[in-house]
């Protein structure tokens, strides 16, 4: 009889040490689900879902399970800043996740420092965010400044010299501008400014921007015009016969489904545009199933927001995997370790630079085009800028 | 060409104005009539892009007779509220309407996205306005053109109806003194649903209108129950005429106002909102607070 207490206690005490173990890792999401970028938020906490599953498919980390929790930050950093506390304090998460405005990311940044809880961004793209050099603020998505310099370096090659902007009066309308104008500067120094226009972020009418524009005859017009600005802008400029007469028509963020689904095969042609991942670049086998597994789960094409959240949070297991632990700053080492953590997502090889915690990886741009096989534009011709001729210098020491 | 130019702003300026007077004149009606801040209004607005993206099933063939349907939708929808939501508070205090119509807004939001999903939706030009005019030399969209006709059409048949017929006269006697309309036999109650059905459906022929210029999304209502305010504001609460000067004045400011100073495009609508506040509180054709004896 005594040695069945004694099965007894030990069974009592294994069990609960492999229900410690169950605990899930709880992930608190901050996405835009409702208002003008709701689509966006879906986007990604579609993509953050995907990986989420994928890795309890194959017995979590740390052979625990992660738990996601997606919340609403509405695009507004109080908001976000309170629904970030909310997720620390009464939901207990060890990390926080996602996060669509570069404002919201700006405001929720201080919290990681004040509870010691890591954030992974994977959409807000100001640089301001990673020159922070915060310990405990990762961005496993490419920022603007990557854009612009990327759109800096094709444009240096177009056979074009007087450029123009229009872009949302923001700050990241204002500063993609100034990186972009800057760096292309540099790299060509006989290009001019003919006009800049700065329509209010979700302006519905921009007739009389487009004829202001075509009055200065560019001949490269570069906007980060993004979501339905993009769209109703599009639509408009067609209708004025703007892209019949600016050769080039330059978009970092208008190759987003976001965008050319809802144009469809209204999409003027022979834009050229990016969108941070294209959903048929790279025609490699990991890209093919992973576009095939997200279509199956929610019967749509992955948009670049859907990816990024996708590898971002398949990036935050891996380190939190490395750390064996879900400390701060266990995974802050993990981060940073070896040059910087690196994995191969869909659109190819991410590296996190050590000093910022901003990853780096090459980007797809390509030229607007209709084909019968897909209900909207795809990107043709497609010029791949390396990751290296994004690398900006940073002033964060590690 | 400076000339033609100038001609081509003018007219961008004033195709901007007559969006922005579809999407406030119903606001400025109702408030004028009934005393109601309709935050609402957007949402209506919203739900009749969404409702001819409906019942044109998104191709361009089926636009006029979309756009009847969601003029007539409108009505019902606008009377249905009207009986259910707005009689109930029409005695309480304003921040009952306030409370009620913000809600109204989001649970709109919410509906809309449940029905059509959160992405943007764009409607095809209707095949009329397929081709553009040629304005000396530049292309213009037919369709701004029919937006400007659109607008004075509204605004006329408003100030026909305002001015001419006996429903019109009861209207302008409720902004006036309600006691006194009732007392006379007339049945305000009845004339209350009347004006918020067609308040509601001038804005919800407004959203589709603009359909397919622009895009329709579930967060549409509140930006643009913001520029409506805007207008009204500017150009005094309650007054149809005001709507449409405020409409007048932001579309020109804007359209000219680009060519001085580019930088400032998203400052002037606002800073003569707040011009307009300062010398004016009550809106330009508005009229100051009567004092109560």
């Amino acid at each position: 009889m005594k040695v069945l207490r004694w099965v007894g206690v030990l069974a009592l005490v294994v069990g609960l040490a492999w229900a410690q173990g169950q605990q899930p890792i709880k992930i608190g999401a901050l996405f835009i689900l409702s208002g003008n970028f709701a689509g966006y938020g879906k986007s990604g906490s579609q993509g953050a879902q995907l990986a989420v599953d994928e890795i309890n498919a194959r017995g979590g980390v740390l052979g625990r399970p992660l738990q996601l929790i997606v919340v609403d930050d509405q695009g507004n950093p109080e908001v976000g800043v309170r629904e970030a506390r909310r997720l620390i304090l009464q939901e207990k998460v060890d990390f926080l996740f996602g996060v669509d405005s570069s404002s919201v990311s700006l405001a929720v940044a201080p919290l990681t420092d004040e509870y010691k809880i890591p954030l992974v961004v994977t959409h807000a793209a100001t640089p301001t965010l990673t020159e922070q050099c915060r310990p405990y603020v990762f961005r496993t998505s490419n920022n603007a400044r990557m854009d612009a310099w990327a759109a800096a370096a094709l444009a240096a090659t177009l056979p074009v010299k007087r450029w123009a902007n229009i872009g949302p009066d923001y700050e990241f309308g204002r500063v993609s501008w100034q990186d972009f104008i800057t760096r292309l500067k540099q790299l060509r120094p006989d290009v001019e400014v003919v006009s800049e226009q700065w329509p209010r972020f979700g302006s519905t009418d921009y007739a009389s921007f487009i004829t202001a524009l075509m009055r200065a005859r560019p001949e490269g017009v570069f906007s980060t015009l993004w979501a339905g600005d993009m769209v109703i802008f599009a639509r408009q400029a067609k209708a004025f016969g703007f892209f019949n007469q600016v050769r080039y028509f330059v978009n970092p963020v208008g190759a987003a489904l976001e965008v050319l689904g809802p144009l469809g095969k209204e999409a003027p042609e022979g834009l050229l545009v990016s969108a941070r991942y294209w959903f048929l670049y790279p025609n490699t086998e990991r890209n093919r199933a992973f576009v095939e597994a997200y279509r199956k789960r929610y019967n749509e094409y992955p948009s670049y927001n859907a990816q990024e959240a996708y590898a971002g949070m398949h990036m935050l297991a891996l380190a939190i995997q490395k750390a064996r632990s879900t400390q701060a700053e266990a995974v802050r080492r993990a981060f940073e370790a070896d040059g910087g953590l690196t994995y191969d997502a869909p659109e190819g090889r991410k590296r996190l630079r050590p000093e910022d915690h901003q990853v780096f990886e090459g980007l797809v741009w390509g030229y607007t085009k209709h084909t019968p096989e897909y209900p909207f534009a795809i990107l043709d011709r497609m010029r791949i800028i390396p990751a290296t001729d994004t690398v900006y210098p940073t002033q964060c020491k590690r | 060409m400076e000339l033609g130019f100038y001609l081509l702003q003018l007219l961008t300026g004033l195709a901007y104005a007559s969006t922005l007077f579809l999407l406030a004149v119903g606001l400025s009606l109702i408030f004028g009539a009934m005393g109601i801040v309709n935050f609402a209004h957007g949402s209506f607005y919203m739900l009749g892009a969404y409702l001819l993206y409906a019942f044109a099933q998104g191709q361009a063939q089926g636009f006029w007779q979309g756009l009847l349907l969601v003029g007539a939708a409108g009505v019902v929808i606008g009377a249905l509220v009207e009986r259910l939501f707005i009689r109930p508070i029409y005695r309480r205090p304003e921040e009952y309407q306030i409370l009620l119509t913000y809600a109204l807004l989001l649970i709109l939001e919410d509906l809309v996205r449940f029905a059509f999903g959160a992405a943007y939706r764009s409607f095809p030009m209707p095949p009329a306005f397929a081709n553009p005019l040629f304005v000396l030399g530049t292309p213009f969209p037919s369709y701004y053109l029919f937006l400007v006709g659109l607008a004075a059409l509204v605004a006329f048949l408003l100030w026909a109806f305002l001015q001419r017929t006996r429903l019109g006269v009861w209207v302008r006697a409720a902004t006036q003194d309600r006691e006194m309309l009732e007392a006379l036999g007339v049945n305000v109650p009845l004339l209350y649903t009347t004006v918020f059905a067609g308040g509601i459906a001038l804005a919800a022929l407004g959203g589709a209108a603009l359909l397919p210029l622009q895009a329709a999304t579930p967060g549409m209502a509140v930006d643009a129950v913001i520029q409506a305010f805007i207008v009204v504001v500017i150009g005094g609460l309650g007054s149809v005429w005001g709507a449409l000067l405020g409409a007048v004045l932001i579309g020109l400011l804007q359209a000219f106002g680009i060519l001085l100073l580019p930088e400032m495009a998203m400052v002037f609508p606002f800073a003569l909102m707040a011009l307009v506040l300062l010398l004016r509180p009550w809106g330009l054709l508005g009229r100051p607070p009567a004092v109560r004896t």
